[in-house]
């Protein structure tokens, strides 16, 4: 795609080097394998791993997942390294990374009630469905899903006695109109999927300006795909501004602070207010000054502020976009919500663990966040590595239906390493909202 | 006039406007959008029916919107050049929801 014949090395065993040396071909890297560890007996990995625990019925056992998902991130951070080969990337590891909001807020496998709490596997009248349940607010919504009153706030019993009334297709149509959500309980398509889709490439410029010896991402996205994507950019050595809306703040800051701190320690949090003319002016001009730019708001919400990711891609530092999104940027899924759970079960894993133990169940907690984060770290180091100017789009259920298809077939041993949590942003702690507002204003000249 | 119950559909007459009923006060009431009865079900536009030119505000899509006491709320899920009116009063654009703080 656009590593035109760059020349890398990955040093990963099994797996991992196998996924690593697939997604670096897949950028266009001409890739040579060196092997300096070998892989983890399979034994070891699976009991040291906290991914492991979090999928299975609460009163049980785990249940193993017939997907190397934690070897499958490990292969996605060998690939990193071969392409920031002066990074210090050896503490962090795949398991860890997939699990580390649930070690870290103590969240536990519960069958068919996701760790997190929000999202559930729902029977409809003719098969599963998973919904997500993340606001308050979202519930009011559910009269009109339902186009009856049948339940109150929080009542997750009686939703669920009175959603088997309906197919599941009338509840995923309803629903995506209303802007849950939610999810079919449906196998992995056969028909190939692509980890990352270009969706513009800007044309080459005369006179781009010079490019800064490591990037300035601007990261506008929220929760944890997109906030992961931006502290592995500055583990390779970016600077990353997190930028927030005044007005609609991360949510997260109101979340588990000991995960927030992980995902933001050593950011820049700039604040602006998106409902004036001044702050949309900001907005735009920290945009234009960005060589990686993290989004993961539907276009629509983006072109109502008036800011457009094709003009922006073809200005004089030629970013590269990464527009992060739960089903895609087509036409009809641009429309459609997802978190990290009900990703997982649109892409096709609770089905895959069904075939394979006979029960529902979540896959992880919110694995399609930190799946995606990883990929779009990758895509976007690649892409500035390259020259930038792409609008590269990533979604959610595409990445994990990807992974899905690496590994059906290849039932390779689990060869995740384990190297615990980073220790290299312990004790500094994510900063309060807008902390670097006025300075980084003050730096581009945007008083 | 017609009663508007929470999931049921109403379509603009006159722009392509689309919004689905979040909540609604019980009983019968108008709702315009580009100054005309917004249709529902197999309902069809009246031959001639055309938009009042002062009633083209606009609706947006994905956008939430409210009367005074936010007893009416609508979701747009097709926008419109046409803005809405419910018993003779403008509905404006509710304020975004807040993001969660966990998925």
């Amino acid at each position: 795609m656009q590593l035109h014949g760059r020349r890398c090395t990955v040093d990963a065993p099994g797996v991992a080097g196998d996924y690593a040396t697939q997604l670096l071909t897949d950028l266009g890297a001409a890739v040579t394998r060196h092997c300096s560890a070998l892989a983890t007996p399979a034994a070891d990995a699976a009991s040291a791993s906290a991914f492991a625990a979090l999928s299975g019925p609460a009163d049980g056992p785990p249940v193993r997942v017939p997907l190397p998902l934690p070897a499958l991130a490990d292969g996605v951070l060998a690939a990193l390294q071969a392409l920031a080969p002066e990074a210090a990337l050896a503490d962090l590891d795949g398991d860890t990374l997939l699990s580390e909001r649930a070690v870290l807020a103590g969240l536990r496998r519960n069958g068919a009630i996701a760790p997190g709490g929000h999202c559930r596997l729902l029977a409809a009248a003719d098969g599963h469905i998973a919904l997500s349940l993340a606001r308050d607010d979202d519930w009011h919504l559910l009269p009109a899903w339902l186009e009856q009153d049948c339940v109150a706030p929080g009542d997750w019993a009686a939703l669920a006695a009175c959603v088997q009334a309906y197919p599941a297709n009338r509840l995923i149509e309803q629903g995506r109109l209303l802007g849950l959500a939610l999810a079919a309980d449906q196998a992995c398509p056969s028909m190939p999927v692509p980890w990352l889709r270009v969706h513009a490439q800007a044309p080459a410029t005369a006179r781009p300006l010079p490019a800064r010896k490591t990037p300035l991402v601007v990261d506008l996205s929220s929760l944890w795909a997109g906030p992961l994507c931006s502290r592995l950019l500055q583990r390779l050595g970016a600077r990353v501004i997190k930028l927030e809306s005044l007005g609609r703040p991360d949510g997260a800051r109101a979340g588990h602070a000991a995960f927030f701190d992980r995902l933001h320690a050593g950011k820049q949090s700039v604040a602006l207010d998106f409902a004036t003319t001044t702050g949309r002016a900001q907005l735009r001009a920290l945009l234009a000054e960005a060589d990686i730019i993290i989004e993961a708001s539907r276009p629509r919400a983006l072109r109502q502020l008036g800011i457009d990711a094709e003009a922006i891609i073809a200005g004089p530092r030629r970013p590269t976009w990464i527009a992060l999104s739960g089903h895609g940027r087509s036409e009809l899924q641009e429309h459609w919500i997802a978190y990290g759970d009900d990703a997982g079960v649109a892409a096709g894993l609770t089905s895959l663990l069904h075939r394979q133990c006979g029960q529902h169940l979540f896959v992880g907690d919110a694995i399609g966040d930190p799946m995606t984060g990883l990929h779009a770290a990758l895509a976007a180091w690649a892409s500035w590595r390259s020259g930038g100017g792409r609008l590269i789009a990533l979604s959610l259920v595409e990445v994990l239906q990807h992974l899905i298809q690496q590994a059906a077939g290849a039932q390779a041993p689990i060869a995740a390493r384990k190297r615990g949590c980073s220790s290299v942003d312990s004790g500094i702690g994510a900063r309060e909202l807008g902390t670097d507002t006025a300075a980084v204003l003050a730096e581009f000249g945007l008083r | 006039m017609a009663s508007l119950k929470a999931g049921s559909k109403f379509r603009s007459a006159v722009c392509d406007a689309q919004v689905m009923v979040i909540k609604a006060p019980a009983g019968e009431h108008t709702l315009l959008c580009g100054g005309v009865a917004m249709l529902t079900g197999t309902e069809t536009a009246a031959a001639g029916a055309a938009a009042d030119p002062a009633q083209l505000g606009g609706t947006l899509i994905g956008k939430r919107y409210v009367n005074a006491d936010e007893s009416l709320e609508l979701l747009c899920t097709k926008g419109g050049q046409g803005g809405m009116v419910f018993d003779g009063a403008a509905l404006e654009i509710k304020q975004a929801k807040q993001l969660p703080s966990s998925d």
